[in-house]
């Protein structure tokens, strides 16, 4: 279960500096709360620039916001963060390779960082590289490999030491057909299971089609939450993007 | 622990991999032997041989004698010299004058004046203008003595206090500038094999987007970055290790006694090197890594960090002009080393507490740091480079 509690966030404009003009901060976060309950998919929808990734990345302990909490499983990633962490499987929105090292090596690296040893490590590994059909990939130096297999990899990384919670930042962009319905089959499996998924995406069917819940976020702050159904209603459309766009588009109103 | 194996691990096997910072790291400890080879010949050369110098002479008819006496020491007129080293000779210019009087004022027992020429600020007219006097000077001392002689007094009363000299410095003193360049040099080396490990691991992860992603797993920084100083440390230690060894070898194929030295790397000395030189590894990857952390991007890390080597190649220079040193310079990072080392190569004794005590503050300004860089990772401004 993931709590977000009035979460704020401001970029830049904190330090005066000698040689600097004071510049008017960006406001990232203003007060943003929502919750993601366990056995649910959550979707997290919003304009560019709304700040999701910057909620995202508080959650996972990168940025330290400027006032509100967030809480992994009950655990606040502020004052615990090796813990909050350790609950959660991450795919952030900026991922890198080593690519000096084969997808094997990399899904081993994650593995052993979440405590993984012997048997059980190796019986994981090869478990989530059948999952996502990357076999042949595995003993292959990550040198070189396409968009679609990168994400792969680092799915797989994220999802090797099977977190109770999943943070995944627009896991699907540059994945073919196959790959993303691999991934949807893989996330509604883990649904049943009761874990509890958390993902941002730009893909309005796919929320639609996977999501349990939808969060729509506009400059900061929540502008809307409910079952895509709901949302459809609340802004008396038919289609989920229709409706986005009107919540997006007028704050007046609907989202009041 | 589970953690910390495989960060170590996966930083090894990065490293190993990486073939241009492996060869990078390397190159250090191979050169040394060549540049060791290399200067020891040239200076062996100066130092033996006294080559031939030519000096421009007017009024050399007056006094043939004193001719004869510089052509004895390899002196010769400026007429004589070859065709090919005209040019350089000419262009020298060391004039002597003789005057017209020599003769006269030789037999009347008055001072005769010579006028040596020559621009005293080239260093290439040191050797031969001191030369030239010393011979000159022994000339005409040879010539006051026998003057004192035939008048029956003992040339001994000129000598009112005679100073008899005692050096206390060993034999291998004399070997002073090898082992200087051979202690600046395995110092620097220190400092260069670690460093394209140390600038990608920190600076160039978080250029590739891993550095962010490794951040967000549970585990604690303070195990990311002394995993990484290991690694980068453990590379720089090779490097140390390769030059001293390659350096040993090569030592033996020179023919110090010509010049009067003896040079010995022997178990003692390499023992205590090895104990000095290592910690300072640890310390030259730690102050990479956290200058490489610091800075926004890879390309700022790398001319930030190429300041560092500086350091090395810089202290032990500075030292050389301080006569009266500071009690504390004994046991700072690098300068402490570097004093450390002199005595070693001078063949003076060595305390073994000194050297610990050097090591135990160098590794505590490691470990200084590695919390400092591990506090560095946690706040976001590190992390995402922002300013």
């Amino acid at each position: 279960m993931i709590e977000v509690n009035n979460l704020c966030k401001s970029f830049g404009g904190a330090k005066k500096s000698l040689f600097k003009k004071k510049e008017s901060p960006v406001i990232a976060l203003d007060g943003l709360s929502f919750t993601a309950n366990d056995g649910e998919i959550t979707g997290i929808l919003g304009p560019n620039g709304a700040g999701k990734t910057t909620c995202l990345r508080t959650l996972y302990g990168l940025l330290k916001a400027d006032g509100g909490s967030a809480t992994i499983d009950g655990i606040n990633v502020v004052d615990n963060p090796l813990a909050a962490r350790a609950r959660l499987g991450i795919f952030p929105d900026k991922f890198g390779l080593y690519e000096r090292l084969t997808a094997y090596e990399q899904i081993d690296y994650f593995a052993s960082i979440h405590g993984l040893t012997g048997n059980a490590k190796h019986q994981a590994i090869e478990a989530v590289i059948n999952d996502l059909d990357m076999t042949e990939l595995a003993h292959r130096k990550t040198l070189g490999f396409s968009q679609g297999q990168r994400m792969k990899v680092t799915l797989a990384q994220a999802l090797v030491h099977q977190p109770k919670n999943f943070v995944l930042d627009e896991p699907t962009r540059g994945l073919d057909v196959m790959s993303t319905r691999v991934l949807r089959n893989y996330l509604a499996r883990f649904k049943e299971k009761g874990h509890c998924i958390l993902f941002s995406s730009h893909v309005m069917q796919e929320v639609a089609a996977l999501c349990d819940r939808v969060i729509i976020v506009a400059n900061g702050k929540l502008a809307a939450q409910g079952t895509p159904k709901e949302l459809c209603e609340l802004a008396g459309e038919v289609q989920l993007e229709e409706a986005f766009v009107k919540i997006i588009g007028s704050d007046e109103g609907v989202a009041a | 622990m589970i953690q910390f194996k495989a960060l170590l691990s996966k930083e090894l096997k990065e490293a190993f991999r990486d073939k241009r910072a492996m060869m990078m790291a390397m190159t250090m400890a191979v050169m040394a032997p060549v540049m060791i080879f290399a200067m020891s010949k040239v200076m062996i050369k100066e130092a033996v041989e006294t080559p031939a110098i030519y000096f421009k002479i007017s009024g050399a008819e007056y006094a043939p004698k004193l001719i004869n006496a510089l052509k004895d020491e390899n002196i010769l007129l400026f007429k004589d010299v070859p065709s090919n080293k005209r040019a350089i000779w000419d262009e020298r210019n060391l004039t002597l004058t003789i005057p017209e009087t020599f003769n006269e004022n030789m037999l009347d027992g008055k001072p005769i004046e010579l006028y040596l020429s020559a621009d005293y600020s080239d260093k290439a007219n040191l050797s031969p203008v001191r030369r030239i006097k010393n011979t000159i000077m022994h000339y005409a001392r040879a010539i006051g003595y026998k003057r004192l002689l035939v008048r029956g007094i003992d040339v001994r009363l000129l000598q009112v206090v005679k100073i008899i000299e005692q050096d206390t410095s060993l034999p291998n003193s004399n070997a002073m500038i090898i082992s200087m360049m051979l202690g600046l040099y395995v110092l620097m080396a220190a400092f260069m094999s670690g460093l394209p490990v140390a600038i990608d691991t920190s600076a160039g992860e978080r250029e590739r987007n891993v550095l962010e992603m490794l951040l967000c797993q549970p585990v604690s920084t303070v195990k990311i970055v002394s995993a990484k100083l290991c690694c980068a440390s453990l590379i720089a230690c090779i490097g140390v290790l390769l030059t001293l060894s390659l350096t040993t070898f090569s030592v033996g194929f020179i023919d110090l006694t010509k010049i009067g030295a003896s040079f010995s790397l022997d178990a003692f000395t390499i023992s205590a090197l090895i104990l000095l030189l290592l910690p300072i590894c640890f310390f030259a990857s730690a102050l990479q890594l956290f200058v490489a952390f610091q800075s926004k991007n890879f390309k700022e890390a790398q001319s930030m960090v190429s300041m560092i080597i500086m350091l090395p190649a810089m202290v032990p220079v500075v030292m050389m002009f301080v006569d009266d040193k500071p009690k504390w310079l004994d046991w700072l990072p690098i300068s402490g080393q570097s004093l450390i080392m002199e005595d070693l190569f001078k063949g003076l004794p060595v305390s073994w507490a000194l050297i610990g005590f050097t090591s135990l503050v160098t590794i505590s300004m490691t470990i200084i740091l590695v919390l400092l860089m591990a506090k560095k990772l946690r706040s976001e401004t590190v992390v995402l480079a922002l300013s």
